[in-house]
Order: C-alpha cells, then sequence, then structure tokens
C-alpha cells in the first residue's frame, strides 16, 4: 500500500486591513481543496510589522495607492472577488487593530469560524466600504458569520483580555521571525524548512515550490 | 481574410532593475507567442524615483528580494546572479549613459535594441561587470552585433540634446502614465492603455489581452551566459 503523503503547511499571516491579504485568502482557500496542504490562518497585525521593519505602508506613496486602485479593480475581475481599495481614512485608522484582536480570539476560542469572520470583515470593509473598528460593527460581521448571537457579547469583550493581545503580538512576531515585512506573508513549509513568500502574486511559484500546479484563478470556486 | 491588429504593449525598463530583466526576457517570448506589437521603452528608473517619489526597502525586504530574484529567475530560466554590491550599482554608479546610448539606438537603429538591452542586462546581473564607462557600452554593443564605427558614433552622441530630450520623454511618458518603479508595461486594450508595475502580472495581462497564459515558456529562451 502507498504511504500517505502527509500534508504540507501552509501558513497565511494576514490583516483584514490588506487589500492584498484578501486576494491571497481566498486563493489559498480554493486551491486547500486541489493541493496537498495544510492550510493555516495565522491572523497577525500589519501596523506591528511596518513599525518593527521600519518598511512603509505603501498606501503612503500617492503613485502607488493609485496604481493599487486600478490593480484591485482588475484583480477583483480577473480572481471574482469583489475587493476594492479602502479610502486613505480607513486604511490608516489606528482602530483596526481591534478587528485583528477579534480574529485573534476566534482563533483562540472557537476557530471554526475563523475562516467566515475573516471573509465577513473583508466583505465590509473592502466590498461594502463598512466599518471594522466599532464594536458594533463587530458584532454585526460576527452575527453574519455565522458565530451565535447568544456568545458574541463574550467574545468581543475579549479584544480587551490580555491573553488575546499577547497572542496578537506573538502570531506578529512569528511572521517577523520568518522575515516578515508586509501583508500578505506566505510560508509554505517544504521538507522541513519554511519559505517565506511575500504578496498574492507568486502562486504559480508557491505550486512549483509545493509540487503541485497552478490552474489560475479558479473563479468557479468564488464565493461571491 | 482580415488579419486582427496587433495590440501594442510598450515595456518601459532600466537596465539596472533586476525585476526588469525578468519582464523583458519574458515579453521577448511571448512577442513570438501573442498577436502584440512590443514596443521596448528605455526610460531613466532614478528620474521616475524622483517623479513618483520613492520609499527605500528596509533589510528585511531587502533581503527577500535577493531570494524571490533567485526563485524567480531560476524558474524563467534568466541566468540572474545578485552582484556583491547592488546598493552602489543602483543608488551611486546609476544607468544614465546607459539609459541613454540604448535610447541612441533606438532612435538610429532600433533592430538592435533588443539585444543590446539584454547584453547590458548580462553585464550588470549576470557578471557584475560595469554599465557606466563607454568602454563598457561599446564591449556591449559589440555582443549586440553593433558594427563598431556605427556604436562609436551613436556613443559619441549620448550627451546631445536630443537623446537626453528623448530619454527625458520616455521616463515623463512612464510617469504620466502613473508609473512609480521599473519595469512599467503598458498596454493597450480597447483603446485604453492598461498600466502594469513589475513581471508578476503577465497572466492578467494576458486575460486583459484576451491571449493564452504559458508560463515561463523556458525553451523560447534567449538569455546565454
Amino acid at each position: 500500500m502507498a504511504a500517505l503523503r502527509s500534508r504540507k503547511v501552509v501558513e497565511l499571516f494576514y490583516d483584514v486591513i490588506s487589500p492584498y491579504s484578501w486576494v491571497a485568502f481566498e486563493v489559498l482557500c480554493r486551491y486547500q481543496t486541489r493541493w496537498n496542504i495544510d492550510l493555516q490562518l495565522r491572523p497577525f497585525f500589519i501596523g506591528g510589522v511596518f513599525k518593527e521593519t521600519g518598511n512603509k505602508p505603501p498606501a503612503l506613496l500617492a503613485a502607488k495607492y493609485t496604481y493599487a486602485q486600478h490593480d484591485l479593480r482588475r484583480l477583483a475581475d480577473f480572481y471574482k472577488i469583489p475587493v476594492k481599495m479602502p479610502p486613505m481614512e480607513r486604511l490608516m485608522r489606528r482602530e483596526n487593530v481591534n478587528s485583528n484582536r477579534l480574529l485573534t480570539a476566534v482563533t483562540l476560542d472557537c476557530p471554526e469560524h475563523l475562516e467566515n469572520l475573516s471573509r465577513e470583515l473583508w466583505m465590509r470593509v473592502m466590498a461594502r466600504d463598512q466599518d471594522i473598528t466599532e464594536p458594533a460593527s463587530l458584532e454585526t460581521a460576527a452575527t453574519a458569520a455565522g458565530i451565535p448571537s447568544d456568545t458574541t457579547p463574550q467574545l468581543l469583550s475579549r479584544i480587551r483580555d490580555d491573553d488575546v493581545k499577547a497572542a496578537l503580538k506573538d502570531t506578529t512576531n512569528q511572521a517577523l521571525a520568518y522575515g516578515a515585512f508586509g501583508a500578505p506573508t506566505i510560508v509554505a513549509h517544504i521538507e522541513g524548512t519554511p519559505v517565506m513568500i511575500w504578496g498574492s502574486d507568486r502562486f504559480p511559484l508557491l505550486a512549483h515550490l509545493l509540487g503541485e500546479r497552478w490552474e489560475g484563478p479558479l473563479r468557479e470556486m468564488a464565493k461571491y | 481574410m482580415a488579419t486582427p491588429i496587433r495590440k501594442s504593449v510598450e515595456l518601459f525598463y532600466d537596465v539596472v532593475s533586476p525585476y526588469s530583466w525578468l519582464a523583458f526576457e519574458v515579453m521577448c517570448r511571448y512577442q513570438q507567442k501573442w498577436n502584440i506589437d512590443l514596443k521596448l521603452r528605455p526610460f531613466f528608473l532614478s528620474g521616475i524615483m524622483q517623479g513618483a517619489g520613492f520609499h527605500q526597502p528596509g533589510p528585511s525586504k531587502a533581503s527577500y528580494m535577493g531570494k524571490d530574484l533567485k526563485r524567480q529567475t531560476d524558474m524563467y530560466k534568466v541566468p540572474f546572479k545578485m552582484p556583491r554590491n547592488p546598493a552602489e550599482v543602483i543608488l551611486i554608479k546609476g544607468s544614465l549613459n546607459a539609459g541613454r546610448f540604448l535610447t541612441a539606438v533606438d532612435m538610429n537603429c532600433d533592430q538592435y535594441l533588443e539585444e543590446l538591452t539584454r547584453q547590458l542586462f548580462l553585464r550588470v546581473y549576470y557578471r557584475d561587470e560595469d554599465i557606466t564607462e563607454p568602454a563598457s557600452l561599446m564591449s556591449a554593443a559589440a555582443k549586440a552585433g553593433i558594427p563598431e564605427d556605427l556604436a562609436k558614433q551613436l556613443l559619441s552622441t549620448i550627451k546631445d540634446q536630443a537623446v537626453k530630450d528623448r530619454l527625458r520623454e520616455t521616463t515623463q511618458a512612464a510617469l504620466d502614465h502613473g508609473a512609480f518603479g521599473s519595469p512599467t508595461i503598458v498596454a493597450h486594450v480597447d483603446g485604453k492603455p492598461q498600466m502594469f508595475f513589475g513581471s508578476d502580472r503577465m497572466e492578467l495581462m494576458a486575460h486583459m489581452l484576451g491571449e493564452k497564459w504559458y508560463g515561463p515558456l523556458p525553451e523560447l529562451a534567449k538569455a546565454k551566459m
């Protein structure tokens, strides 16, 4: 009997305020059914990465921000993901960390909801230009993601807990230890060696490293 | 029977930019596969950085780019080797003379532009050789098949106003398309210019041009060591 090929771990470090992280997230969610991978979602805090590395948010360069608006419009069509570059005011809000902390709380307490809640937060901030910082916004998102409404108040209160803040910091530090300087950061574990890839435009390379095949955007698998 | 009109694709590039080499080789392969008219537009990256602003990559990003370039160029079979001092190559020595020489060739005998471009990339990003001195440019020209007399004559024009102006105009044209780096590709789709930054939007560009993406096509590689 042939030995079972063990699945290769692929970690996705992402922040829901990062539009390109949404592209990477959806592509990897589609490909986890095609490739022999174990996709691990690792919500982190891009603000912490910028602070530690001194790397500047691309949006601060006007020409890059303008370009990203066009680029995302085209990628939205190509991948069938309703992603739009948010207005600068939303991108730069310090309170965005609340959504990172909520996702961290979900990772700790009810990880079965992590994928759906991540997607719902992106839908709010990227597709519908809605807030993701206020408690009421986060409660709406949690309910829309299928988290039972009797558990959401307790989950929301976890945003202020020390263990949640520490876990978010820890995940961010793990990404930094892999050499991260931006979002998304993908870490593929190839024969015991972690290979860090930045961005949502290295999927053919990732396929090559995993010994898999890149089959394009797989629009037919879009959840939209 | 009407032949479909070739779609114009402009590649704005500077030979001091490693990702531009990748984009250049891929586009040279695909001009054989796609119904496109590839226009090589040598520009001046320093001018782009001045025009659009620039964030210098920090150490972790710079380190990543080195690894990324090795993996991407391996996959695409481009014989890339990082020079010992890339910061010196890009930021200090620069590409002004090389850009003007490419411009002079583009203005006078553009049939040599592709191969001269390739030879300059091989100098800086395969053999870690100079591209600023006249002797360096003459050597690249010889390898590109430009007759010596013609190369000498073109080299003598690189400080002429017409050549300086042309390089400046090409750089400005890229800035007008929203460029902030190199490579910058402008594909003309249904009469509208679509600007793509970098060497990693090829599959998307194929989709917009109504063409098929075949991946790296290493069998069509032209850059020989």
